[in-house]
């Protein structure tokens, strides 16, 4: 049988899967193996008639499509793994600069420090280029006040301008309304984007940032922002393409001026996806313009919200240690200004990991923590935080998106001292570390007693008090155990993967072993019978399946040791 | 008189701490390594006077290394071993090749505290 006659079949058995209704399978099934099914033919097609041309032009495009899709995703993974060890680079780097270092040394920190983050710059842009690209970006829709939003905006662009003799000039319109809908962060990337380009090409002169009512239509609202400059402009045959990626007006820009060439990209997806147009105009030495309009919807002012009178009261917040765990790098960039404007210490980083790290090493005396963060999130920073006895006290301001009463229980729960919604004015932040500040100190001995008894009720999942006999009555050296005790834990999960991945069954029985003696110390009896049945099946059954659920049957209980071991060690040390 | 010297060998760091502090606390000076290669080159240099193992070791497992000290370096130091309870038959091959004592898991440091001194009076005291 010659290959086009075996098409000629395979087209009629296609015809047949067309009409033909698989009632045992399950729709899902029956597409994916009708998928499967094109895929081989086409295969076949292009083997036999070589790459199809006019015909498939519609399969071509969207081909193409899943082809820029594809691309885009691979990006964000790629970034995405870059970007988390190069957090602990330049978190790391912080605090070797904190070391003592010769000049010479200082220079070299400091040279790697600004290489990092230029590196993380570039790759932070690369990866929301290529999540709106892939339709990722998501776009909130929570109301703000645009006047506080533009305030930022101007006081974070100030403090670009750095010595250069140049000024920023704000109108804004009296009759924008108070709070509108939309999204706010989003909105003012777009605008420090264009701002701080401006900054950045002026030498000398002004930058306008002027925003306007532009008309307001039903429940519409569309705002004008103009920013416009009087520096180097662009010429003509360059402006066209300085939306384009990695487009810079001219080669030498980047030399003189650095940058990614993503910034511009990223504000015109960021306008287009929300169905807002931009245009830019610009004369050689004269100057450039950037027109921006925006749709926003018109919200109902909440009575609570707007009559909330705030008192004038003089707080001084100053001399205070503030950890920030924030992702966003506007976010992260405006905390660090107002926090040194009050005259605080700023710890930032958005690695969990870190913060953790940088809260046992340093004297924090408030956390201020968004609850999504890459990695480890929010949930799970304060529990690891409240977990140690030393942190108990630690005051927490929760950044959150969602005021949901839900989210708020979940967070009274966890131990949070209070949370500020996002977006949110400064006056409000300071007055919140404040507060919270000055009530957990006032707090502190009524929780002591209060956790104590609650603790008293929690199951014996485990019992220290052998171990804690052994240790001769020293919590240091238990201190000391369980830290080691949790490290055996992750060798064992990370050990017991590799070997289930590469069917090492034996590896498996050796890992569960030793883990089982670790958690005899500790009478952890529920994940000891675990193991047993794990050795147990090493030896006599075998079974690769079993094991992986015994295994997750761990992996699920182990969470909840960890929890009892957290709260019996504050039994004990309290003598409770 | 000077510190009996202990050689402990033991990779689950968190027992391995446990006992280095009790046996610290009883006066003895205690010589600690993860692993049975670590192990062997450190009796290269001098043979302690009391050799505590884990028999199930990364490299060297505590049989090889009674083996090594008894038929590689003519040793007879005391050598106590750390095992599970369920593995009868490496227990008895440990003692045939000359272990002196064992202890089985979960080791409690008062009984391991006991074991040694029995083993320094029966060798060196008598």
């Amino acid at each position: 049988m010659d290959t086009r006659e075996l098409l000629t079949h395979l087209e009629k058995l296609e015809c047949g899967l067309d009409s033909f209704s698989f009632s045992e399978l399950k729709s899902t099934e029956a597409s994916k193996l009708k998928e499967s099914f094109e895929a081989f033919k086409s295969g076949l097609e292009e083997k036999v008639f070589g790459i199809p041309t006019e015909d498939s032009v519609k399969v071509e495009t969207s081909k193409w499509e899943n082809h820029i899709f594809q691309e885009s995703r691979l990006v964000a993974n790629v970034s995405h793994e870059i970007r988390t060890p190069l957090n602990g680079i330049i978190g790391f780097l912080d605090l070797l600069k904190e070391t003592r270092l010769t000049t010479q040394q200082q220079e070299l920190v400091n040279a790697m420090g600004s290489a990092s983050k230029n590196l993380l710059g570039v790759i932070n842009q690369l990866l929301e280029l290529s999540a709106l690209a892939a339709g990722q970006g998501k776009f909130e829709k929570v109301s703000f006040n645009p006047a506080n939003l533009i305030n930022e905006v101007s006081f974070l662009c100030k403090t670009l301008i750095n010595g250069k003799q140049v000024e920023l000039l704000v109108h804004y319109d009296e009759d924008i309304p108070k709070y509108l809908l939309g999204d706010p962060s989003k909105l003012s990337q777009v605008l420090l984007n264009l701002t701080g380009n401006a900054i950045k090409f002026v030498e000398k002169g002004e930058i306008r940032l002027d925003v306007h009512l532009k008309e307001e239509r039903n429940k519409k609202v569309f705002l004008e922002f103009v920013v416009s400059d009087t520096g180097i402009g662009i010429a003509n045959e360059h402006l066209k393409h300085i939306f384009e990626s990695y487009r810079q007006a001219e080669p030498n820009t980047k030399l003189k001026y650095g940058g990614s060439g993503l910034g511009l990209s990223i504000v015109k997806e960021i306008i287009e996806k929300q169905h807002g147009c931009l245009a830019v105009s610009s004369t050689l030495g004269v100057g450039t313009t950037f027109k921006v309009i925006l749709p926003f919807e018109k919200v109902q002012v909440h009575k609570s919200n707007a009559s909330k009178i705030r008192k004038r009261t003089t707080v001084d917040v100053s001399g205070k240690s503030i950890l920030v765990l924030e992702d966003d790098a506007l976010t992260q960039k405006l905390m660090e200004n107002r926090l040194e404007q009050w005259g605080c210490k700023a710890y930032i980083t958005e690695n969990g990991l870190f913060g953790l790290h940088l809260l046992e090493n340093h004297n924090i005396d408030l956390l201020l923590l968004d609850m999504h963060l890459p990695g480890m999130d929010g949930f799970e920073i304060v529990h690891r935080i409240r977990k140690n006895s030393r942190f108990k006290h630690l005051p927490i301001i929760v950044l959150s998106g969602d005021a949901s009463s839900k989210q708020q229980e979940a967070f009274e729960k966890l131990g949070i001292n209070d949370f500020i919604l996002k977006p949110y004015n400064s006056e409000e932040l300071l007055e919140k570390i404040y507060n919270t500040s000055k009530q957990m100190e006032q707090q502190q001995d009524e929780v002591v007693l209060e956790q104590g008894e609650r603790e008293k009720e929690t199951v014996q999942i485990v019992n220290l008090n052998p171990v804690m006999e052994e240790c001769l009555g020293k919590t240091e050296l238990l201190d000391e155990l369980i830290r080691l005790f949790e490290q055996n834990i992750l060798e064992f999960i990370g050990k017991t993967k590799m070997h289930l991945q590469s069917r090492n069954i034996q590896g498996v029985g050796f890992a569960a072993h030793k883990i089982k003696s670790s958690l005899k110390m500790l009478h952890a009896n529920e994940l000891i019978q675990v193991c047993e049945e794990m050795i147990l099946e090493c030896r006599t059954g075998n079974d690769l399946d079993r094991l992986k659920t015994l295994f997750e049957e761990f992996i699920t209980e182990y969470p909840k040791v960890e929890m009892a071991i957290g709260l019996e060690l504050k039994r004990i040390k309290y003598k409770l | 008189m000077p510190k009996r010297r202990l050689l402990l060998a033991e990779d689950d760091h968190m027992l391995a701490s446990l006992l280095k502090y009790r046996l610290e606390r009883d006066g003895y000076e205690v010589i600690l390594e993860y692993d049975g290669k670590a192990v062997k080159e450190k009796l290269q240099g001098e043979i302690p006077d009391v050799v505590i193992s884990d028999i199930m070791m990364p490299y060297f497992s505590g049989i090889e290394l009674v083996d090594h000290l008894r038929n590689s370096l003519k040793s007879d130091v005391p050598i106590i071993l750390i095992s599970a309870a369920s593995n009868d038959e490496n227990i008895v091959s440990a003692f045939e090749m000359g272990a002196n004592d064992f202890i089985s898991k979960p080791v409690s440091p008062s009984e391991l505290l006991a074991r040694v001194s029995r083993e320094i009076k029966r060798h060196y005291c008598t």
